[in-house]
């Protein structure tokens, strides 16, 4: 009997119309996901562009910046011994600048081997490298024009009560921060302060760039769990978190979907219920019982829904497709491919079909609850 | 025979037709009000008047991505008719795990293009060398405060550095979701030599000279025998702070444009148009329109019999539709006002809680007339059409 009224209920006018209406909001949500992969995927294909940075840096798990970071200088030995183009523990703290002519608060970066820290930072000195035995300091060339400073000149660094005297032999131009530092040999810095073993942070490179996981995956296990390891430049982080912000807009906006599906499904119910008050009446008499035509609301609606969303997943990547194909059409350089994932596609009938369940069970269960004399039409 | 006075339409079944239009409004406004924003605030980017003119690279795949010889800055700057001009970088970055753009400045001549209210702290200076100022809508995201020491990590460079927040500023516009700093810092992160810059921002008299004069100047400029790096001509340049590098210029690759038209240009090549999003908007409504004809039709079955009485009565369909007309007219703008201003709340608080983001910068949304008219007269105009052609037989 529930397979004969179910098949009375789909033979109704209304049957076509609300497939359609599902199908029509399935299809938004499909066309623009489709549109939103295509721009994810070139930003994605952005991000596998070879990154030209090969540099990670090693800090206190606890620390934010680089001047509250403390890490042990010993670990440099470990890093170094593993497949690594170079490993540069560095100190870098603020002080204070005194020259002939003023005093200026900068930041100084104190390295175990100036040569090999200018070679990575590809520097251009004017003058000669630091040498740790005759307290000698290279100068950036932002600070030496700030602070008037020149080679030759004598420069006090002064950090907190303690004070060291350096001559400046060269100044650099790396492009980078440290043309606003000091540079100074780490046996220089290890004057200023008590903790020789302690280092801000550990710059290394691995050899091999196709390597590059097996190498940083070893260094990992070789680390103390207060110490953390950061890829310097962040290509494919900054895309993944854009292209999540793009994704973080279509989640909204299907929600809202999702909405007008759960409404769609409600007033279909009702209208299933109001063309149908008859069939539904003769049901009860006949012997059927509340769950019945309860199960029957909503099996007809889940089947409309269904069919509405399979319907809809095709038109929306048709019409997709179709646009996109005029686009070019229209603007040949203009290059659009929207596509959806199965993923995405099973996901999308899924959520309709909860959203149209959720829809139509006021409407159903209300109908069930009524009588015979109550459904009857006058 | 008028049916003014026969109270036959049920409010709780109006209520289901009146709650499907306001959701499709809202889904309309949302769309509508979220792409347009978008577009807007993309715009506006580098500034909204006539006057302000970008010298860019044209080749450029995005306004981040070029670059510009930086001394074409003091090159325009006595031109008569230029107000300011202004070198800026653009660097994507990471900051806190987070993306966001870093601009790189000279404060003096910024502040003449877009004047900042500093809420907190000082303003920067060119020689604030590891200091930035940070807008009230990065602040407040990646909750960053006054002297906060924050680790920067380079996007399209391999570079780091510390920096120190020195200020926070409002700019009631997307500047508020990005850091300012020095132009220099600006070239480290971004990874270019202190010869270039992403574009140049000038501001101009309109009466006394166009974006083509300045052209011109610059083409002037590059007729002039070239000078390349690294054999540069070492100089003295914002107050003597940055290292001069005078490098070569084709003209063929320099783009002068009002600043707005500028950034818009790189919408419209990807066919992103205010038409074009208009559009879609309303195709979202067309869509979400089935269920809404679905409900109108759900409204007049639930009404047969009430239909059918007035029709024994006397009435004859044509009455009966201009009444269902009438009286469902003033439901529908009623459900579309709800629209509007359920999206409106919706977007107030996603923009207030800063969720929603492109580029990382907040979608600034405002509430267009031409969006609300839209709204009205497309909600009126799908229950006239569902009114007019549904069935009243019985």
């Amino acid at each position: 009997m529930a397979f004969l009224a179910l098949k009375t209920l789909s033979r109704k006018e209304g049957t076509t119309s609300a497939i359609l209406a599902v199908a029509l909001l399935v299809a938004i949500l499909a066309s623009m996901s489709s549109i939103v992969n295509h721009i994810n995927s070139q930003t994605e294909a952005l991000s596998r562009i070879p990154e030209i940075g090969e540099a990670y840096l090693i800090l206190s798990n606890n620390s934010t910046s680089i001047t509250d970071s403390q890490v042990d200088v010993n670990l440099a030995n470990l890093v170094s011994d593993s497949d690594v183009k170079y490993v540069i523990p560095q100190k870098v703290f603020a002080a204070t600048l005194a020259t002939n002519s003023s005093n200026h608060t900068a930041v100084v970066r104190a390295v175990v081997d100036v040569q090999t820290f200018f070679n990575v930072r590809n520097a251009r000195v004017k003058g000669d490298i630091a040498n740790a035995n005759e307290m000698q300091a290279n100068v950036g060339e932002i600070l030496a024009r700030l602070a008037s400073i020149n080679v030759g000149d004598k420069v006090s660094v002064n950090v907190g009560d303690k004070a060291l005297k350096v001559k400046i032999v060269g100044i650099i131009q790396t492009q980078t921060q440290s043309d606003a530092e000091l540079i100074i040999p780490m046996k220089l810095a290890n004057h200023l302060f008590r903790n020789d073993d302690k280092v801000s942070l550990i710059e290394f490179a691995p050899k091999d760039p196709n390597m590059k996981d097996e190498v940083i995956n070893h260094v990992t296990k070789l680390l103390p769990p207060n110490t953390k390891i950061i890829k310097v430049q962040q290509l494919k982080t900054f895309m993944q978190n854009v292209n999540n912000q793009t994704l973080s807009f279509l989640s909204l906006w299907s929600t809202i979907v999702y909405i007008v599906v759960i409404a769609a499904s409600y007033v279909l119910a009702t209208r299933l219920i109001a063309e149908s008050s008859y069939d539904l009446a003769m049901l009860r008499a006949l012997g059927a019982k509340k769950m019945l035509t309860f199960k029957l609301i909503l099996t007809y609606t889940a089947t409309t829904a269904l069919l509405g969303s399979i319907l809809g997943l095709a038109l929306g990547i048709a019409g997709s497709q179709m646009a996109s194909t005029a686009v070019r059409w229209m603007w040949p350089s203009f290059e659009i491919s929207p596509f959806l994932e199965v993923g995405q596609a099973l996901q999308i009938l899924l959520l309709t079909f909860s959203s149209s369940i959720v829809g139509c069970v006021y409407p159903a269960f209300k109908s069930a609850c009524k009588t015979y004399v109550e459904k009857q039409p006058l | 025979m008028t049916l003014r006075d026969f109270k036959y339409l049920r409010n709780q079944r109006i209520l289901t037709l009146a709650l499907i239009l306001t959701l499709a409004s809202t889904l309309f406004s949302i769309t509508a009000f979220s792409l347009l924003g978008f577009y807007r605030g993309f715009n506006a980017y580098l500034g909204e008047g006539k006057d302000i003119v970008a010298i860019y690279e044209k080749r450029s795949h995005s306004p981040f991505t070029g670059v510009v010889p930086m001394h074409l800055t003091e090159q325009v700057r006595p031109i008569n008719g230029v107000l300011a001009s202004s070198p800026e970088v653009i660097a994507p970055c990471i900051l806190k795990s987070e993306p966001i753009f870093i601009r790189g400045i000279v404060p003096e001549e910024f502040s003449k293009l877009n004047p900042l209210a500093i809420v907190k702290g000082h303003m920067l200076e060119l020689t604030d060398i590891n200091s930035a100022i940070v807008g009230r809508g990065l602040a407040e995201r990646l909750s960053l405060d006054l002297g906060n020491k924050v680790l920067v990590l380079g996007v399209l460079a391999d570079r780091y550095m510390e920096l120190q927040v020195k200020g926070i500023y409002e700019s009631q516009s997307t500047m508020e979701d990005e850091a300012l700093v020095p132009v220099y810092v600006g070239q480290w992160l971004r990874g270019i030599d202190y010869g270039h810059v992403t574009l140049i921002r000038v501001k101009i008299n309109e009466d006394q000279l166009s974006s083509s004069d300045l052209l011109n100047v610059i083409a002037k400029e590059s007729s002039e025998p070239a000078q390349t790096s690294p054999s540069e001509e070492e100089g003295k340049q914002a107050e003597g702070i940055i290292p001069v590098v005078k490098t070569s210029l084709s003209l063929e690759d320099i783009g002068v444009e009002e600043a707005q038209r500028f950034m818009r240009s790189y919408l419209d090549r990807y066919g992103v148009t205010k038409e074009t999003l208009l559009i879609l908007s309303i195709m979202v409504f067309v869509f979400a329109s089935a269920s809404v004809a679905a409900a109108s039709t759900t409204l007049i079955q639930q009404h047969k019999h009430e239909i059918g009485v007035l029709r024994s009565l006397g009435a004859s369909n044509k009455s009966i539709r201009k009444d269902l007309l009438a009286k469902l007219l003033f439901w529908s703008l009623a459900a579309s006002a709800a629209g509007i201003t359920l999206a409106t709340a919706t977007l107030t608080t996603i923009d207030r809680s800063g969720y929603l983001q492109v580029l990382s910068h907040r979608i600034l949304f405002q509430l267009e007339p031409l969006i609300v008219a839209l709204n009205f007269i497309l909600v009126s105009l799908l229950v006239a059409t569902t009114i007019t052609r549904s069935s009243l037989k019985h």
